[in-house]
């Protein structure tokens, strides 16, 4: 009778992304601030390496889609997961908004990274 | 014989609406226990002072206090552990009856709520249930549990929240869904699923440091997330 009422939680929808970004943010994270960010601005890499017409053509590819999941989406909902969960132990705001804005900028921002690809490959 | 200095946070409500700290010279050596101490202090010093004890040898779980602000037996922390003057104080989280004594309703009620028993309605149920050493294997460490509740004075998430189903009810839960014998999985994932269930934890870990028993309850309330969001999934199709 009393399991009628309990309600199950949403949290492994947010939890499997959360862990899923969580392992990007530790293998393919650093691996694009490597490359992106140190060995080709430190000119360790040609500059050619990611000119122009190659960096669209990676880019804007199958290679480019999965590029952006892990890269920027998957991690987005990761930090937006830590973000929910610090203000919670704060004690800052009621966790039913936060959940909202949170995982909708997640959301928001992934479509808007993907609608970019979109647009790249028209 | 060397002393040591004890601070004990008294809370005597039939006198007065406050806590307050009283400071207790003790003797000790390198045996003397916590446990020792207070009984020290309680017969030669302050016959007032409660707080609860019974095995002596970290096995009936009572004795839990907070020493210099971290969750302990009393019978398994030593005074020569700590330099200078230590403090004692009912187990955090829980609401204080009386000096060191905690009310443990609540976490009474969470371990009923996950069924911690042996659910078993077939037909040869009341015949012997053969375990070969690898399926008890697969539970043995989360069956060691002595229901102290230092895991709860550990887990800030309890501390925001007492609806928090906790460490250790949650670890019970999933020794009985990883039973070889048992077959009340369905039944106790409807509170694992819930809110209150596992996916109030946030793996901050505290509540294994301070387990007595190396129970490691925080591997199992994050197993149980694992088992949470499967049943969510096979739900879904099933559907
Ligand atoms: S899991 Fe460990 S700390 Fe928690 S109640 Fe059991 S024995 Fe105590
Ligand atoms: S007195 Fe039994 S566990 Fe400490």
């Amino acid at each position: 009778m009393m399991e009628k009422r309990v309600k199950r939680s949403d949290e492994p929808i947010w939890w499997a992304l959360f862990s899923a970004g969580g392992v990007c943010f530790a293998v393919f994270v650093p691996a694009a601030i490597l490359f992106i960010a140190l060995l080709i601005p430190l000119g360790l890499l040609p500059a050619e390496t990611l000119d122009f017409e190659r960096s669209r053509g990676l880019l804007f590819s199958f290679p480019g889609l999965i590029f952006i999941g892990v890269v920027i989406c998957l991690p987005l909902f990761h930090a937006m997961h830590r973000i929910r969960h610090g203000l919670h132990d704060l004690k800052l705001g009621r966790d039913k908004t936060n959940k909202v804005i949170a995982y909708g900028a997640a959301i928001v921002f992934s479509l808007l990274a993907l609608l970019g690809f979109v647009l790249g490959i028209m | 014989m060397t002393t040591k200095r004890l601070s004990i946070q008294r809370y005597l409500p039939e006198q007065s609406k406050t806590p307050f700290w009283q400071e207790f010279e003790v003797p000790f050596d390198d045996s003397t226990s916590i446990l020792e101490a207070l009984n020290h202090i309680k017969e030669d010093m302050d016959g007032s002072l409660s707080y609860r004890w019974s095995c002596r040898m970290a096995i009936c779980g009572s004795c839990g206090v907070m020493v210099n602000g971290e969750p302990k037996l009393g019978c398994k922390s030593f005074l020569r552990e700590y330099p200078g003057t230590i403090s004692i104080e009912p187990l955090a989280h829980f609401p204080v009856q009386k000096d060191l004594i905690i009310d443990m309703e609540i976490f009474l009620e969470h371990l009923a709520a996950v069924q911690p028993y042996l659910i078993n309605d077939s037909q040869d149920s009341n015949q012997t249930h053969k375990q070969t050493p690898a399926q008890l294997a697969k539970y043995l460490t989360f069956s060691d549990c002595i229901n102290c509740g230092l895991c709860y004075s550990a887990c800030p998430q309890f501390g925001l929240n007492p609806e928090f189903l906790g460490p250790a009810a949650l670890t019970l839960a999933h020794r009985y869904n990883l039973d070889s014998r048992d077959q009340g999985k369905a039944q106790r994932m409807v509170q694992l699923n819930r809110e209150e269930g596992v996916w109030t934890c946030t793996f901050v870990g505290y509540c294994s440091e301070v387990c007595p028993k190396s129970v490691d309850p925080a591997a199992a309330v994050n197993q149980g997330k694992v088992e949470s969001a499967k049943d969510l999934l096979i739900n879904l199709f099933k559907r």
